[in-house]
């Protein structure tokens, strides 16, 4: 494993000018330091290739090489190493989570529990169970050194790489060793890094316990269904106080009732000793709980994400709950405890598992940002405007979205609408069918906004993308909003911005292909733009790169913190298949959990190798930057593309952002 | 979606160690007895699935740890019953005398709404042991207790045999069921804007 890393937090980073309206001209003096003071010790990256081929075995090195073919012209030593890494990189491919392939799962297995009641056995059966039932799964489907290398390499920071790769191989040769990590809770600033282990023994054998009864729940379910239930990869459920289920992503609730009790008896239990449990881990697994009140969060994953990303991803769900119920369930179980919710959530199943879906492709599920639709400033200023219309005749909110990108929003004076507000809402609506034959008035909770009211959603899809919300506080509201709506869409029909937005969607947005050469290129006219045929920079490609873009760029994401949004690159080859992005999108979220470490960060740049990626990161008090090279990508001149990937977004920030409307500004 | 509208019922079995709450729920459950006794740790769940008067339920019954090293579990579990079963051994009187005691822990721990009314069903277990010649505690007696704490309904039973477990277990839906009658009303609040921006928008309606 030939990773290697280097982050900074020290003054040379710096920001000079944090003030939002700078942020054009200092970039390239910072980069030109960060380009100084990276260490020139660097290990030197082609060490990985003897590894992979020595690794690797011949026959598997046969499949799925394509790509390398269209590296015409590459120096034959070169062309090599760069076969053995695309070797492993496809073969490392194997664990990221393929719903459709039953053969990687990670509950597979055979288990011979008997019974939960089983006094010593207990702690065995977890490790045969969970543990090691697991590690003899992963055997089989892919090289468990390159599985182990990545978790090493990305767990808990830069700064416990050692630690990390300890607790690997402790995954490997102890399998059968759960490890609890509790968080005190009245320490919670501290939290799960400081793993602080349970003192009372009696409580770590229940909870060790309720597990076995866990697993035994588990394995007790003979059916088919529950066959395949085990081999998911990543489970979500959300309980009641009192242990009765409201939701699980697989299989009948009702069935998973005695599970469902685990789960509660487990947290329940911890909650009574004044502490809180956050993580369990178990092999492969982590048990991931959060408490809301009187509702339990869970999820049991193999797949690897860092805890922080399985945490927001319950704090997403729970956000979901609420958007379509509001806080005020919480009353109905303090009357109540027995509180049945399922009925409430009828017919959700639907929002719930979209949402989680986008867990694996949607950045603005960890990036806490929205993105908008590539726009011609003034189209944009021309939906803006008419939404502003609208804003002032008692609208709260006005957005107007294409799928999941904002075409324009507009809020009421005082009224600020979070990133994580628009991604449920987009999620409700695009999730329920309903919404698309009619226009229809909705009761729904913007849980950032307001966690304990309704306010009443407007939805009118405009096309078979576009839709328009109407966001009211009057639950009598609805032909008003009505009229608003056939103005809008007049407005938009006429000037254009329907059929804009049409084209937009087939051109995409930023190619990383097209990221200019010329380090300056604000002489004017020169200035690219996104409109612009991409073929009139096919000449200015660099010529020795085949793939990506220049020096093995392949992707990018760029954040403005200020403006809470982000804008992704289109992908293109080699990040081509949905496997391939979504193993990058998994990538980018261990780079941002490993820069927002609280323990550790937060950290301004880090660059990392690996067997798949060159990954770049650069975050200051403006932006943060993204960025995906070719693992054989060099270094210095990776940093210099940053750089020009960070001015070429300025240079067209008024087509990919919503300006001048940030939310949290009015 | 009518089908999906099914009703899940969380039922307590307690009582002392050993008065044969786990082989209850087997036989109820899975059809099954064993001799050999495995002291239960925590608290076991299973889940059976009823029909009574047409409509689908799920018992999820909760088969707790008499010891009493296993108390302190009761808030965490009790929470949002149901039902509560007592079960004592009709062969050992302190078992019966013990019911007492754990019907007062269940209502303090539990804490539910209306503590006067709460279903709990009484189960005399072990009726077949030495064809009833062991027996200590008379079923008047057994009866006058229940009769004196609200008429709680009294089964004598026997997990190995099989005897009126089933019964048992209809009449614990029953009342489950009937507690969990009153509809929770759910009414969340809209939100109400500061006065001054709803009086600009009747003032830019025209």
């Amino acid at each position: 494993m030939s990773s290697d890393s280097s982050s900074t937090s020290g003054g040379e980073f710096t920001n000079p000018n944090p003030s939002p309206n700078s942020t054009s001209k200092p970039l390239e003096d910072q980069f030109a330091s960060a380009a100084l003071t990276e260490p020139d010790n660097e290990p030197p990256e082609i060490q990985e290739s003897p590894n992979g081929v020595a690794n690797g075995s011949v026959g598997e090195n046969s499949h799925g090489e394509i790509e390398s073919n269209e590296r015409e012209g590459a120096v034959g030593s070169n062309l090599e190493a760069r076969q053995s890494v695309r070797w492993r990189r496809t073969n490392s491919e194997v664990e990221v989570e393929a719903p459709s392939s039953p053969s990687s799962s990670g509950y597979a297995g055979e288990r011979g529990s008997s019974s939960g009641s089983g006094s010593s056995g207990g702690f065995d059966m977890i490790g045969g169970g969970i543990g090691g039932g697991d590690d003899e799964e992963i055997q089989e489907v892919s090289n468990v050194d390159s599985i182990q290398d990545s978790q090493a390499s990305w767990m808990p920071g830069k700064r416990h790489v050692d630690e990390a790769k300890e607790r690997g191989q402790r995954g490997i040769y102890y399998g059968n060793i759960v490890m609890i990590e509790v968080g005190v809770g009245n320490r919670d600033g501290e939290g799960f890094q400081c793993s602080t282990t349970i003192s009372d023994p009696v409580m770590v054998v229940v909870v060790l316990v309720a597990l076995v009864v866990a697993v035994t729940m588990v394995t007790e379910l003979v059916d088919d269904a529950s066959l395949s239930w085990r081999k998911r990869k990543k489970h979500f459920f959300i309980l009641s106080n009192s242990g009765k289920p409201i939701y699980s992503r697989y299989g009948d609730e009702h069935k998973l009732a005695g599970f469902s009790a685990t789960l509660q008896a487990i947290i329940s239990f911890v909650e009574n000793g004044g502490d809180r449990v956050k993580l369990v881990r178990a092999g492969n697994h982590q048990v991931v709980f959060l408490v809301k009140g009187p509702i339990y969060l869970v999820c049991i994953s193999c797949t690897e994400e860092p805890y922080e990303s399985l945490r927001g991803q319950l704090e997403l769900i729970y956000g979901q709950m609420l958007l379509i119920l509001t806080k005020s369930v919480n009353r109905c179980f303090e009357k109540n405890p027995k509180f049945d919710m399922t009925p409430l959530l009828g017919g959700t199943d639907v929002v719930f598992s979209s949402l989680i879906h986008s867990f694996s492709w949607n950045p603005a599920t960890f990036l806490h940002a929205y993105t908008c639709l590539p726009l011609a400033y003034a189209t944009r200023q021309a939906a803006g405007a008419i939404l502003q219309d609208v804003a002032d005749s008692g609208v709260l909110f006005a957005i107007l979205m294409c799928k999941h990108k904002v075409i324009s929003l507009v809020g009421a004076q005082k009224a600020s609408l979070h990133p994580d507000d628009m991604l449920l809402l987009a999620n409700f609506v695009m999730s329920s069918e309903s919404f698309r034959t009619s226009e229809s008035f909705s009761p729904i909770c913007l849980p950032r906004y307001n966690p304990m009211a309704f306010l009443y959603a407007y939805v009118h899809y405009l096309d078979v993308d576009t839709y328009l919300m109407l966001l009211t506080t009057s639950s009598d509201a609805f032909y008003h909003l009505k009229d608003c709506r056939i103005r809008i869409e007049m407005v938009l029909l006429r000037s254009n911005v329907l059929s804009e937005v049409q084209r937009s969607m087939l051109d995409g947005g930023m190619h990383v292909e097209d990221l200019p050469t010329d380090p300056l290129p604000r002489s004017g006219t020169l200035s690219p733009h996104l409109g612009q045929p991409r073929d009139s920079h096919e000449s200015l490609r660099e010529p020795f790169v085949g793939i990506g873009g220049p020096a093995g760029l392949w992707h990018f994401m760029y954040r403005s913190i200020f403006l809470d949004q982000y804008v992704s690159s289109e992908f293109s080859p080699p990040i081509n298949s949905p496997r391939k992005q979504k193993r990058l999108y998994r990538a980018y979220q261990n780079l941002y959990a490993s820069m927002h470490d609280k323990g550790i960060g937060p950290h301004k740049t880090q660059f990392r190798r690996d067997e798949n990626y060159v990954l770049l990161c650069w975050v200051t008090q403006d932006f943060e930057l993204y960025a995906a090279f070719d693992p054989l990508a060099d270094k210095a001149v990776a940093i210099k593309t940053c750089n020009r990937v960070c001015q070429w977004v300025k240079d067209v920030e008024n087509e990919i952002f919503l300006l001048g409307a940030s939310p949290f500004s009015w | 979606m009518p089908s999906r509208r099914r009703t899940l019922l969380k039922v307590i079995i307690l009582g002392d160690s050993g008065v044969g709450k786990t082989s209850l729920m087997n036989q109820y459950v899975n059809r099954k007895f064993s001799n050999q006794y495995k002291a239960t740790i925590g608290a076991d769940f299973l889940t059976k699935e009823v029909q009574f008067e047409d409509r689908l339920f799920t018992l999820q019954i909760w088969d707790t740890a008499g010891q009493e090293r296993f108390q302190s579990l009761g808030v965490a579990f009790y929470r949002g019953a149901d039902c509560c079963v007592l079960v004592y051994d009709v062969n050992s009187m302190k078992s019966f005398d013990n019911l007492n005691n754990w019907r007062e822990e269940f209502l303090i721990q539990a804490s539910p709404s209306d503590p006067e009314n709460f279903p709990f069903v009484v189960l005399g277990n072990k009726v077949d042991v030495d064809g009833g010649n062991s027996r200590v505690v008379s079923e008047k007696k057994a009866r006058a207790w229940c009769a004196s704490k609200g008429n709680i309904p009294y089964f004598e039973t026997s997990a190995k045999e099989g005897i009126n477990v089933e019964e048992a277990f209809q009449c614990i839906a029953k009342n489950a069921l009937k507690s969990g009658e009153e509809e929770e009303i759910y009414l969340p609040d809209t939100i109400d804007v500061a006065s001054s921006s709803q009086q600009r928008s009747t003032g830019c309606e025209c």
